[in-house]
């Protein structure tokens, strides 16, 4: 049960929040004007090291802000939480 | 077990739900509020309406039931400029005291949120998790005071029951 | 005098005026209040308690705490619980247990058998000989013959409670160290929490005749113990036991049987600042020949027998060690009256400061024990051919500072050749070890570290300590030289006296090729039982080691995982079970749809509905059948409230939507509706709903039941992540608005006749369109949809006025034959109607196309989400499932949803599944809806429902049985 430190509410437990999976590369623009490789690439290649990693989480049971927060897989550290992506 | 703390249903009470920046809310509502809360997390009062500072640009306005339909009037939530929302939500949550000299007890089996006085004081009221639910918890005189989503508050008061019996 | 045999006149921490009687193995025995069973059994010299895991050996009391590898018993009564180490049961009047591997009792077992079988039931025995055909086969038999205790079939006592707690620092352990930390952080004001597994507190004190300062140990305990009392910041808990260290400084504590409470345990969820285990160090067997024979107790375990306990282990005892610390319980065993035969130390040379300890006891240094006598209890040992008589043989393979709790925060912990044993090492959380359990393995040590480690964690908390004055404490110094296996160690030398793992085990695991010490452990089950290893595991990895060439270090340590003890499932879940174990919602209608006989149901997102309404003498399908005639016929009504509803408002709102859902919503006006479908960026469906427009900058989505939670979700993310520059905020008012759904061709007469201002004439108020107005005098939105295929009114009300609303449409509706209508006969018709179901046709995999809604993909809008994908996995060109519907051939004949669909109905690989099947009131038969490879350009043709119990031959159709042109539901 990880503790996060919400920049609005301070530090929470994690069963106000809800994981919404790592942080991904922002949508293209136009996905039209891709290729279908790197489209797939976007789609379907989430980060997924063994260290820090970037990801997203809901606070749906406190502020309801979302969260991008950078967290060690290895030893749930977190070094840094903000604001929207 | 068998804890000295009264688990109390609250009748329901006028709520409005307020997002926007803070200057644009206080154009369109003027008087109806309160002060704005200095801290977030936190609650200002004033002639019996509560504002709660719940989140980034958004607020949680309470009053007893009957001010509602003048409530109403006076913030014409359909009229609301696009830049902030304002939405009845009376009939959204339903209110529990939890009161008697066991109630932080109660709570601790309830929440897992802080409410030592230090992290927790008088003033504060929070959005936060309780039996896995979302629940809004709020100090009050002789205890504390737990909201949920009314349709989770059959299942909800029978959970807390459980915890006092 | 003491009623037990084993039991000294006088001493130990016993209440000696308080006499208890118990049962264990089916015969009665006394005791007293503070025994634990464990001692009671001692004190009444029953030797044989348990049998082993797989060999069912004959097993004695071997330690004095959680340690114990030996003795575990299935408590009875009120007291239910399994698996518990005897040494750990809190001696109470009217006790029932039994040992759990024995049959019928420990004494006289019957599948001790299995010692004759013993050299064919080697290391991986099971897996090598139960591989074919299948370990299911054989699984059931040997849990039971391999045994542990079953869960108990009654709930015990008032059950469990789970709570949380925050505090500054967390000490686990209250002994020396722990205490002295106690004092230390609650003198400087921090909120303290320290927690002990003991019946009281005093860790190894109580087990020890030590003094600190000027009087003896235990009395400095109780001063401390007075003090913490005294402090409000400070909560002490005994009969505790830190169980997990999870990530962020979150611990698990299990409170067995909590004050003043009747609860059998509670579980404390502890969010720490930081924590300090003091949880002491554990003694390590000695691997021998036959060192699991009854008789055969760690030597820190006799010693707190008699110190503690007042009890003797034995009456004639030699000593088995290859450390210093042995010697002081040598002398408190002599000193009770223990005859102590000789004292066997590996070691050839003897520090003076240990053998001052024993003036006049023999020590046969540089020997090692080399046969056991006695089957069924120890009578002798063998020394360098020298037989000593015995029924008592104390060892010590050393100390083991107890790091489980460190390890598992992920810390690092290190080999120190010194004490030969794993120590913690550097940090990965905020968190220190202290005392014995650190390494400090003197008592003026374990004080000095105690005060130091607390001042440590008091100034990371910001907080000021001051250094307290040390008292003087006088006690042995500890020096060890390991002896991991002892010469000639093999097949009856238990590494893991729990799981029987021999040293010949690790030597045929090694032989094996498995020499990854994470292997050896698995292979073998060593450090596997319950007890987690707590008195073999190092020994394991030392014997590796030996045999490697390696260092314990090199060869590493497994590792530690929660739980430290055995947990009570119920003290996890708490207060969470039985009626209220998963929520349930309900509408303000539930309690009506109760007490109109409603079966319900839970559906979707935890909400509990009324599935139908059976009246007097019908069955399931007659009721189901007349609620579905009902709609098509004349008016039914039902309860909508769960239906997820969003507010959607700011400038770019338009904007979001046509992003979110595959068709133009932007372009809806004021007062109208439009069904959608949402895709994820996958091209896959996520959702189906209809948006409203209620102003030029607001609409109101609305959403399947189920999905309604992961809808916001995906909405909200999009906006906070993707569109953060976009003015769109959205409020859940799912239970702001509750809904009674008036449907069949009779609703706008119904709907009339509760009065409204509402003009309801089909060109005034058209399909897909909505009115606020009063209905029945109350505020209402109402909206026309329709899940039915009838025209149909949801007339959306605040949940305070639902009832009302719903008992005049009763009324109103009572001429036309107005019947509730519950999920079962609305999931008929839909089907009939072939509107979409998500978790049925829809199911994560199919886009729109593949259910004939490619009308539904805007082709004006440049981009939508799930756009890009659907275009990508069409262009590939291969066949698709698509939506089709079934008639069976044979009309009675019903088909399982969900039931397979294969060519021809051979075994081959599927061809699609059936998404529902339901007894059509329109077509008086069995009718269904599938999904199937190319089913569209099929229509016409047949497929087959392949079922364990035979082939059913069905004919395929479009997917839409009941007014195909919607005629109706326009009307």
């Amino acid at each position: 049960m990880l503790l996060i430190d919400c920049p609005f509410c301070g530090k929470r437990n994690e069963s106000e929040f809800v994981y919404g999976g790592p942080a991904m590369p922002a949508r293209p623009a136009d996905p039209s004007a891709l290729d279908d490789a790197h489209w797939v690439d976007h789609l379907t290649v989430p980060p997924n090291p063994m260290g820090p990693v970037e990801e997203r989480w809901w606070h749906l049971r406190g502020c309801g802000s979302w969260l991008t927060i950078r967290r060690d897989t290895v030893t749930h550290a977190i070094a840094e939480v903000r604001h929207g992506g | 077990m068998g804890y000295d703390a009264t688990i109390t249903q609250l009748p329901l009470r006028a709520l409005f739900d307020l997002q926007g920046e803070p200057s644009a809310i206080g154009d369109w509502c003027g008087d109806a509020l309160p002060a704005f809360p200095e801290r977030p997390n936190s609650v200002s009062e004033r002639d019996g309406r509560t504002l709660i500072w719940t989140g980034p640009d958004h607020w949680l306005l309470s009053a007893p039931l009957g001010a509602e339909a003048g409530l109403s009037e006076e913030l014409r939530p359909d009229d609301a400029p696009a830049d902030i929302g304002v939405t009845a939500l009376s009939d959204t949550v339903t209110f529990f005291a939890v009161t008697g000299p066991d109630a932080g007890a109660v709570m601790a089996v309830a929440t897992p949120l802080d409410l030592h006085p230090d992290t927790f004081p008088a003033d504060a009221a929070s959005w936060t998790e309780s039996f896995g639910t979302k629940a809004l918890i709020r100090r009050i005189g002789e205890g504390y005071e737990i909201a949920v989503d009314r349709s989770y508050s059959d299942w909800f008061g029978a959970m807390l029951d459980r915890v006092v019996a | 005098m003491a009623a037990e045999p084993g039991r000294l006149p006088e001493g130990g921490r016993i209440d000696r005026s308080r006499p208890l009687q118990f049962r264990f193995d089916g015969r009665a025995y006394t005791g007293f209040e503070g025994d634990t069973l464990a001692s009671a059994l001692l004190a009444n010299r029953v030797r044989i308690t348990a049998r082993s895991f797989k060999y069912h050996r004959p097993r004695g009391v071997m330690g004095a705490g959680p340690e114990e590898p030996a003795t575990l018993v299935e408590l009875e009564g009120d007291l239910a619980s399994g698996n518990r180490p005897a040494t750990t049961v809190r001696l109470t009047d009217g006790l029932v247990a039994r040992s759990v591997n024995a049959w019928p009792s420990a004494s006289f077992d019957l599948g001790a058998v299995n010692q004759a079988l013993a050299r064919f039931i080697p290391a991986g025995f099971y897996y090598k000989t139960f591989k074919w055909p299948d370990w299911h086969l054989y699984e059931p038999s040997i849990r039971k013959a391999a045994g542990l205790a079953g869960a108990p079939r009654e709930s015990s006592n008032d059950g469990y409670e789970a709570r949380h707690a925050h505090t500054d620092l967390l000490i686990a352990g209250a002994g020396p160290a722990g205490l002295m930390a106690a004092l230390v952080a609650g003198r400087a004001g921090a909120r303290v929490m320290i927690v002990d597994e003991g019946a009281e507190a005093g860790g190894s004190l109580l087990n020890r005749r030590l003094s600190i300062g000027d009087q003896p140990a235990m009395g400095w305990v109780a001063a401390a113990v007075a003090e913490l009392s005294a402090m409000d910041n400070v909560i002490h808990l005994q009969n505790a036991t830190v169980w997990a260290y999870r990530e962020h400084n979150l611990l698990m504590v299990h409170e067995r049987s909590p004050e003043n409470s009747s609860l059998s345990g509670r579980s404390w969820r502890v969010r720490a600042g930081q924590v300090i285990t003091a949880t002491g160090a554990i003694e390590r067997m000695m691997v021998f020949e036959g060192n699991d024979r009854p008789g055969v107790m760690l030597a820190s375990a006799v010693q707190a027998y008699v110190n503690r306990w007042a009890v003797r282990s034995g009456q004639r005892a030699a000593v088995f060690t290859n450390n210093d610390s042995v010697y002081a319980a040598a002398a408190d065993m002599a000193r009770a009256g223990i005859d102590v035969a000789a004292i066997i130390d590996s070691r050839d040379s003897v520090p003076d400061h240990a053998r001052a300890l024993v003036p006049g006891m023999e020590i046969l240094a540089g020997h090692t024990v080399g046969k056991v006598h006695g089957r069924r209890g120890l009578r002798a040992v063998t020394v360098a051919g020298r037989r000593i008589d015995c029924d008592l043989l104390a060892v010590s393979g050393g100390w083991n500072p107890a790091v489980h709790l460190y390890s598992q925060s992920r810390s690092r912990i290190v080999w120190d050749e010194r004490l030969a044993s794993f120590v913690p090492g550097d940090a990965a959380q905020a968190v220190l070890a202290a005392g014995a359990a650190n390494g400090a393995m003197t008592l003026g040590a374990a004080l000095a570290e105690g005060a130091a480690r607390a001042l440590a964690a008091v100034a990371a908390l910001g907080r000021a300590a001051a250094m307290p004055a040390l008292p003087e404490a006088v006690d042995t110094p500890y020096t060890v030289a390991p002896l991991w296996t002892a010469p000639g160690a093999a097949a009856k030398s238990f590494l893991d006296v729990q799981n029987d793992v021999t040293v010949a085990d690790i030597e045929l695991a090694l032989r094996e090729g498995y020499s990854n010490i994470e292997h050896v452990k698995r292979y073998t089950t060593g450090g596997m039982g319950i007890d987690q290893g707590k008195t073999g595991n190092v020994n394991i990895i030392g014997a590796v080691a030996e045999r490697q060439g390696k260092t314990p270090g090199e060869v590493g340590v497994t590792t530690f995982r929660p739980p430290y003890t055995p947990v009570d499932f119920g003290a996890i879940a708490g207060r969470r079970a039985g009626p209220v174990v998963l929520p349930y919602r309900h509408t303000p209608l539930t309690g009506w749809h109760k007490d109109h006989g409603a079966v319900m149901y839970e559906a979707g997102a935890r909400w509990r509905r009324p599935g139908y309404y059976p009246r007097p003498g019908e069955s399931f399908q007659d009721s189901v059948n007349r609620e579905a005639r009902t709609v098509r016929e004349g008016v039914g009504i039902y309860d909508g409230s769960p239906l997820g509803k969003y507010e959607v408002k700011g400038r770019d709102a338009g904007r979001f939507l046509d992003w979110i859902y595959t068709n133009v919503m932007s372009s809806l006006t004021a007062g109208n509706g439009r069904y959608g479908l949402m895709l994820t960026d996958d091209g896959m469906i996520l959702d189906d709903g209809v948006s409203f427009r209620l102003a030029e900058d607001r609409f109101l989505v609305s959403t399947s039941t189920g999905n309604a939670d992961a809808v916001w979700q995906h909405m909200e993310k999009l906006l906070r992540i993707e569109r953060p520059d976009w003015q769109v905020r959205i409020t859940n008012v799912t239970s702001q608005w509750a809904n009674a759904t008036i449907c069949g061709p009779k609703a706008r007469e119904v709907l009339a006749a509760m009065g409204t201002d509402i003009d309801l004439a089909q060109g005034a108020f058209p399909f897909m369109a909505f009115r606020d107005g009063t209905v029945a005098d109350l505020p209402t939105r109402v909206v026309r949809v329709s899940f039915t295929g009838e025209l149909s009114f949801e007339v959306n009300v605040r949940p305070r006025d639902l009832p009302t609303l719903w008992e005049a449409a009763m009324e109103a509706g009572r001429s036309h034959g107005i019947a509730p209508i519950g999920s079962e006969a609305n999931h008929v018709l839909r089907v009939e109607k072939g509107f979409l179901s998500l978790g049925h046709e829809v199911d994560g995999t199919v886009d729109p196309h593949d259910l004939g809604m490619g009308w539904v993909m805007s082709k004006k809008k440049p981009d939508f989400l799930g756009k890009r994908s659907v275009a990508l996995r069409r262009s590939a060109g291969r066949p698709r499932r698509e939506l089709v519907g079934i008639r069976p051939l044979d009309p009675d004949r019903q088909i399982p949803e969900g039931a397979p669909l294969t060519p021809g109905g051979r075994k081959e690989a599927t061809e699609g599944f059936v998404t529902a099947c339901v007894w059509s009131v329109v077509e008086s038969r069995w009718v269904g809806l599938a999904l199937l490879t190319d089913g569209r350009a099929r229509i016409g043709g047949r497929a087959y429902v392949r079922l364990p119990d035979g082939i059913i031959e069905v004919a395929l159709c479009p997917p839409v049985f009941h007014d195909p042109e919607g005629e109706r539901l326009r009307s």
